[in-house]
């Protein structure tokens, strides 16, 4: 039985969550497993968004930013009295100005996405701050409160919902449409891609545009949860999001990354940060495990990678 | 004249001189030597680190844990303090001690980048995680001030030779020799060369792991000293203070001229990108630009670099393709 890498993680976080469930009090008690449906969905959204950008070869170091620039965007406009529906459309907006000019830069002018979003980052940083003066925007209405701390029928928390839904469109796009082949095309082999004919250009500006979509929905979600905005808004997520995508199973130089990876590696994380809490550790030994398994988990795969090529090797040997 | 003009560190002179003309009108005092040894002063940590990550990008490597590395020995060096006699010796003891914390962080690194061949920004994103975190743990984000600190160390904090900060020095000693590395060793060729490409460096018997090791571990050693430089300069310990720092450092290199893909890059390129952070820096508060506005401006000014950079650069293989053609 050959299982792939995604179950193998599938498996992991089941794992994690059987131990914790085991020694950490509290764990499984109805409060708890709600607040970590609360917590999961802002980090899921932007890791998602991270994802789609690594599957491309690059990374986008703007990407909290974006959805902190796209939160303020929400804020003015519910602070000066305008409904929920425009906010929202705001702040997508706010996003995808933002995406687009990462999109330009990358795919027209064609420097290195890791170069482009280090000085949209500082930018996008500069931009809120003098939009806000450094200062924190609050006092949202209670509807829009709703979308990150409200209960979908009552039951489940309404951002775990959005959350979901938009990991299915997110693996529907990726896997279903052509714009989603041509993203992993392009991250395998840019040139024989343009020669088979596919607008690349187009392609990356999209992958840009779509993540800072999804950057924008996690906003909201925070910007609701937190009823307020402040130019930090989930910068703690940028290097833990690259963390969660390369954990996931993505492949740093691109090519390869599946949703249910990124969804499973989200969902460690936030198991051991949540039990890890519970079991009374200090907040900062979060950050060491989570490094520690990065590390430990991209080594087994080297190790397991390097058992199989000996083993095969040696089955060649035999039959020869 | 034409060679010395295509070099890629000219453009970046020619912008920081605009700059500085600019600068040096809008404000009197921009253009007094005092202004520019506080503006070198300042960046000296920058420029250490940034000379490290030179090597590293040259290799088409990336490193994200050189401020969580420098902090980590920043602490080390302050809890060192109390064990440390007050005497001239401790200061060279420190110099000696520093340095080795950073090479064993900057080992670990280049090990799990070279022998178990993780990409180099994944490791350099969990020993990030695993040394701020621990650093954190440590001190509980509290930082350490001077009245700790032993007065020979202050002493040699303050020491001014000629009238120029001895922290300049320090970074001209580390530019010097990391120069002379690069331009004259083996190890140093073998750097550019691999960077260049990796392929055919290795088929004429270039240790790639070793270069890999090599880079990492020499970043640790410089990330020692930028240590011993940021304590002497800010006279604190803070376990947050160099947070973000990293990319700022990455950002100075790139500014510089060197390629993230590798096989280009200077140390005297790196230091005018340093230069140019720095003058920006100095410049937007001379001119007394509002706070809020000065990293806009910073980054549409790295924004600008990086394209122009590569518009220029497309258009010089553009033409090599050219001659090709018509040969």
């Amino acid at each position: 039985m050959k299982l792939s890498k995604e179950s193998i993680l599938g498996l992991i976080a089941l794992g994690t969550f059987l131990l914790l469930a085991l020694i950490a009090p509290g764990f499984l008690s109805s409060n708890n497993i709600t607040s970590m449906m609360f917590q999961l969905p802002e980090f899921g959204l932007i890791a998602l968004a991270m994802m789609v950008v690594i599957v491309t070869g690059g990374i986008d170091l703007s990407i909290t930013y974006i959805a902190a620039l796209s939160g303020v965007g929400a804020a003015l406009m519910l602070t000066n009295g305008y409904g929920i529906l425009p906010a929202i459309i705001v702040a997508i907006f706010f996003a995808l100005a933002c995406g687009a000019f990462n999109g330009f830069v990358i795919s027209k002018i064609g420097v290195s996405p890791i170069l482009v979003t280090l000085g949209t980052m500082v930018l996008f940083e500069g931009i809120i701050l003098a939009i806000t003066k450094g200062n924190s925007i609050s006092g949202f209405s209670d509807g829009y409160s709703l979308i990150g701390n409200g209960y979908y029928l009552g039951l489940v928390p309404l951002s775990i919902v959005i959350f979901v839904l938009f990991a299915i469109i997110t693996a529907i796009l990726l896997s279903k449409t052509s714009w989603g082949r041509s993203v992993y095309m392009y991250g395998s082999n840019e040139t024989a891609t343009l020669f088979s004919g596919v607008k690349n250009s187009r392609v990356l500006m999209k992958v840009y545009l779509y993540a800072s979509l999804l950057a924008a929905i996690s906003a909201i979600i925070m910007t609701s949860r937190y009823n307020s905005v402040k130019v930090d808004l989930g910068s703690s997520y940028l290097l833990q999001s690259v963390a969660a995508a390369v954990l996931g199973g993505t492949n740093i130089h691109g090519g390869y990354g599946k949703v249910i990876g990124t969804v499973y590696a989200v969902m460690i994380f936030q198991f051991i940060r949540n039990g890890l809490n519970l079991l009374g550790f200090h907040s900062s030994l979060v950050d060491v495990v989570i490094g520690a398994i990065l590390i430990l988990v991209l080594a087994m795969n080297f190790f397991s990678d390097k058992f199989k090529k000996v083993a095969e090797t040696r089955k060649a040997e035999k039959a020869a | 004249m034409k060679e010395l003009l295509k070099q890629k560190e000219i453009s970046i002179l020619a912008i920081i001189l605009l700059i500085g003309a600019v600068l040096s009108f809008v404000s009197p005092v921009f253009l007094t030597v005092g202004n520019f040894l506080d503006i070198i002063e300042g960046n000296v940590v920058l420029g250490i680190l940034a000379i490290g990550m030179t090597l590293i990008i040259i290799t088409s490597d990336i490193d994200v844990s050189v401020a969580a590395v420098t902090t980590a020995v920043a602490v080390s060096i302050g809890y060192l303090f109390t064990y440390l006699p007050d005497s001239w010796i401790s200061v060279l003891l420190l110099f000696l001690i520093a340095p080795v914390i950073g090479l064993v962080m900057g080992l670990v690194n280049g090990l799990l980048v070279s022998i178990i061949e993780i990409p180099a920004i994944v490791v350099t994103l969990g020993t990030l995680n695993i040394i701020a975190g621990i650093v954190l743990y440590i001190t509980n984000g509290n930082y350490i001030n001077s009245t700790s600190f032993p007065t020979s160390f202050m002493e040699f904090a303050n020491y001014e030779l000629l009238g120029i900060p001895i922290l300049i020095y320090l970074l001209a000693i580390v530019a010097i020799g990391t120069w002379y590395i690069l331009k004259h060793t083996l190890i140093g060729r073998s750097v550019l060369a691999i960077g260049g490409n990796t392929q055919s460096s290795v088929r004429v018997g270039i240790d790639y792991k070793k270069v890999k090791l090599f880079v990492f571990a020499y970043m640790g050693v410089l990330a020692g000293i930028a240590a011993i430089a940021q304590t002497a300069y800010t006279k604190a310990v803070d376990p947050n203070g160099m947070l973000g720092l990293e990319l700022t450092v990455i950002a100075a290199v790139v500014l510089g001229g060197a390629n993230i893909h590798g096989g280009r890059g200077s140390v005297h390129g790196t230091l005018l990108g340093v230069l140019l952070l720095a003058i920006m820096q100095n410049g937007m508060i001379l001119a007394r630009i509002d706070t809020y506005w000065q990293n806009v401006v910073t980054g549409a000014i790295i924004v600008i670099a990086v394209s122009y950079d590569h518009i220029s650069y497309k258009r010089s293989q553009d033409k090599l393709a050219k001659i090709e053609v018509e040969a």
